[in-house]
């Protein structure tokens, strides 16, 4: 795995951002902001960060009495049900269904013995006398329960995994959890080299990886030749997404490489045979009202797209028309309805006019029309 | 586990006894030694080893033909055959009484019972049919059906040669009976009958295997209970009922995982599914199929008045891998996200992705939200989908064949099959078989084997009259 060090990422900024760099106040500030601090030591770089280990990874060593679990899955059953009444017409509110679901989740998570000696108590002979082997104390579970619904932490920070595709990421704060709309994106890309061997063997990449799913996607439809590019700017993102990377065995596949969307390219010009990007596409102005999982939780550098949601994503489809080769293949995810349009607008007009053929707008399955599609001419 | 018991015992006493019987073979008259029961020991050692090879040899012969000629009527020495023995009516005492006429007579009816279920006259024609086809020189130019034709001819002889085997055990063990009497030889005839006593035990647990022996009984499936007309109470008495099934499959040690359950706004649910896996799965639920009847005073209602809810179910095989299954085309699919709303995307985290697929040229659709990412939803969503249309392709064939047209809920609701009183008296019973218990909790906490079992062995006696 290359990786490319604080230094590097110090190449002109705004040359790569011209076209936009006046309407982007929130996000350019932000990226020198990170910057500086990755260059004044201590470097909190990717080397550094150590990522946490998820709940069904650690290992099962709290032999915890059977009665004393069942009262945990009782009191957090008991906080799941009572949150119906208190939050019914707030439009942000917690579901109860959707709550008893993710406790079950997260029992699977925490158990290596049959989840079913938790879940359907009655099934045991010797009532709660017998042991249980947990992958955390049942005093982490009670807090963990209690952040989830109090705290409003996200699910998947509090068991520290998400499933997403048929893989199991590793994420935590500081990662986007990625979303069920962008397993759309490898499908997309899959449905491609299905279709067109070449691009099974050109190099893909993929911008903002977070925690390097789209880019681990990207890489197991690609088969034995593929070889992925996945960028970020976020320190802890490159750590999470090698770990993940390292989980699936890819490091011959996937390169990290720490930096904005196209600073470590450089040495790529020309040469993608595939552009893929989940970037931030939430206007600035949406993201004080944001569910509070999201607002809360989850970092703003991967949520907010600027005034109008779309500066990262202007600045990549400039650089898609500098890094892809011809023919090569986009996907881009976006904030829906008119930010797609908006999107594909741009790319046919102005100095972007010439360079993309085949333009389309994709819906996710909601309905909403999420991705904007295109080829390099 | 028994079975492999006796059979130990059983060749123990064999090799034991072989030269006696080879004395007490060629004592009565030789034309009277059934082939079938000659061909099982070896007489190689023998004095008249030479006679015997022959017999053996035109056994041989016999056996290669079985599937496609006439079948060998086993019989004793002395010419009893299971018929016989059921014709004799010889009186069937309780197992601890040891008169080996009542064991072999209990034996005998469990065989029958056996052979009715297994459609015994149709089994024997069928792989008649089966071995004509594999015979022909051009079988393998379409390598699916050859498969299909070869596994099903496997599957029928085993069948067959099973109750062919225990057919013969019986005879043997009443030849050797009746010899142990003649020499007064009280061990042999003690071990014998300990022998038959044990025969009896498994003939019942044969008559239960038998009932489970229709194509695609061994298959998992899904069952889904969908609430009738009338809201809050039809949703409850729903959960009821699938409370029912996941407890009764639990008791039967399958594996249950919930795929699909859509909530009823104050209580019960409005539709659910799950699959059951396990060996036999489906040739057990699918007794179930059709709509279940409740009576009760309902706690939703402040009057207390009585109410009558009902809950349809469905159970669908999941075919195995060898079975044709239909093609679906990709581009006959729609897919949603079930739950859509708001911005989706980056603005929301939620941990549900559940999808649902919609089979256009069908209607058919399917749903799952059970699993943790959408694209295991999806797929998950498809198995359930695949298995309807195949459930549909199956019933319009049968349809075909039989000559007549069902309608399509029909085939996967039926009619109503039983009604649950709670109030003013407490009794479930089967409309079908007219079962009835007077304990309508036991039922509701899966207790159902007795309606099921009850049902199977009526359907497939009213099926087969020929026996």
């Amino acid at each position: 795995m290359i990786r490319i060090f604080p230094s590097l990422r110090f190449t002109p900024l705004l040359s790569a951002a011209k076209p936009f760099c006046s309407s982007s106040p929130t996000r350019e500030p932000q990226q020198y902001a990170s910057c500086v601090e990755a260059k004044t030591a201590p470097v909190p770089n990717s080397l550094s960060i150590t990522p946490k280990t998820p709940l069904f990874l650690r290992t099962p060593s709290h032999a915890t009495s059977l009665s004393e679990v069942w009262k945990w899955h009782d009191w957090a059953k008991d906080l799941a049900s009572s949150v119906e009444e208190s939050s019914k017409n707030s439009e942000d509110s917690l579901d109860p269904v959707i709550l008893h679901r993710e406790l079950k989740w997260l029992i699977e998570d925490s158990i290596i013995d049959d989840p079913l000696v938790i879940l359907h108590r009655s099934e045991i002979a010797d009532g709660g006398e017998k042991n249980v082997k947990l992958r955390a104390s049942l005093a982490e579970l009670y807090d963990l329960w209690r952040q989830r619904i109090e705290k409003r932490r996200p699910f998947q920070y509090v068991v520290g995994c998400e499933h997403w595709r048929d893989l199991v990421l590793c994420v935590e704060e500081g990662v986007l959890i990625p979303r069920p709309e962008t397993e759309l994106i490898v499908e997309m890309v899959e449905e491609l080299v299905t279709s067109d061997e070449q691009y099974k063997k050109g190099c893909w990449a993929d911008l903002g990886t977070g925690s390097g799913a789209i880019a681990i996607g990207i890489a197991k439809v690609l088969g034995s030749h593929g070889r992925v590019i996945a960028t970020d700017l976020s320190p802890v993102a490159i750590a999470v997404a090698g770990h993940n990377v390292h989980r699936y065995g890819l490091q011959g596949m996937v390169e990290l490489r720490e930096g904005s969307w196209f600073e470590p390219l450089k040495d790529l010009e020309g040469q993608l045979v595939g552009l893929v990007s989940n970037p931030p596409y939430i206007p600035s102005d949406d993201i004080p009202g944001l569910q509070a999982e999201v607002g809360r939780h989850e970092p703003k550098l991967a949520l907010d797209g600027g005034f109008d949601g779309t500066d990262s994503l202007l600045h990549i489809c400039h650089g898609a028309s500098r890094m892809l080769k011809c023919g090569g293949f986009f996907v881009f995810e976006t904030n829906g309805e008119k930010q797609s349009k908006m999107i594909v607008d741009y790319m046919m007009t102005n100095d972007l006019k010439d360079y993309f053929s085949d333009l389309k707008i994709v819906s996710d399955f909601a309905g909403i029309n999420r991705f904007v599609t295109g080829f390099r001419l | 586990m028994l079975s492999l018991i006796i059979r130990r015992s059983r060749s123990r006493f064999i090799n034991g006894t072989k030269i006696r019987t080879c004395i007490l073979s060629s004592s009565n008259s030789l034309s009277e030694a059934d082939s079938v029961l000659v061909s099982r020991r070896s007489f190689n050692s023998t004095p008249s080893s030479s006679y015997f090879g022959k017999i053996n040899r035109n056994h041989v012969s016999t056996t290669r033909s079985l599937s496609s000629e006439a079948v060998a009527v086993a019989s004793t020495c002395d010419g009893l055959t299971v018929e016989r023995i059921i014709a004799n009516q010889w009186p069937i005492l309780d197992e601890s009484e040891s008169d080996w006429k009542s064991h072999a007579a209990a034996i005998s009816q469990s065989i029958q019972v056996i052979k009715r279920r297994l459609q015994w006259k149709k089994l024997l024609v069928r792989l008649k049919v089966l071995s004509a086809e594999l015979n022909k020189p051009d079988l393998w130019n379409d390598p699916n059906h050859a498969g299909k034709i070869s596994r099903e001819h496997g599957s029928l002889t085993g069948k067959m040669k099973g109750v062919m085997t225990f057919e013969r055990e019986l005879l043997e063990h009443i030849d050797m009976l009746k010899l142990a009497k003649e020499e007064n030889d009280s061990e042999l005839e003690s071990e014998t009958l300990k022998a038959l006593i044990d025969m009896r035990r498994v003939s019942k647990e044969k008559e239960l295997e038998a009932l489970l022996s229709a194509e695609n009984d061994t298959c998992s499936c899904y069952i889904e209970v969908q609430a009738g007309a009338g809201g809050t109470e039809s949703n409850d008495w729903a959960s009821m009922v699938m409370e029912m099934y996941k407890t009764w499959a639990q008791r039967r040690k399958f594996s249950v995982t919930v795929v699909d359950e859509a909530p009823g706004e104050i209580a019960g649910i409005k539709r659910a599914t799950i699959k059951v896996n396990g060996e036999y799965a489906y040739g057990y639920a699918k007794a179930e199929v059709g709509v279940h009847r409740l009576v009760r005073i309902s706690p939703f209602d402040s009057g207390k008045r009585r109410h009558t809810s009902f809950a349809a179910v469905a159970v669908i095989p999941i075919l195995g891998d060898g079975s044709t299954r239909v093609q679906i085309n990709e581009s006959d699919l729609r897919i949603e996200r079930f739950r859509s709303g708001g911005a989706g995307g980056q603005h929301a985290n939620t941990t549900d992705s559940a999808v649902r697929i919609i089979h256009i040229p069908t209607g058919i659709t399917a749903t799952c939200q059970n699993e943790r990412s959408q694209h295991m939803n999806k797929a998950s969503a498809m198995a359930v989908l695949q298995s309807r249309l195949d459930q549909l392709e199956m019933a319009r064939q049968t349809a075909m064949n039989a000559q007549h047209t069902q309608s399509l809920t029909e085939i996967s609701w039926g009619n109503q099959i039983r009604t649950y009183v709670l109030h003013p008296y407490r009794m479930v019973k089967d409309l079908r078989t007219n079962y009835e218990v007077t304990d309508p909790d036991s039922v509701l906490e899966g207790d159902l084997d007795g309606f099921i079992l009850s049902f199977l062995s009526s359907s497939l006696d009213k099926d087969d009259p020929g026996h």
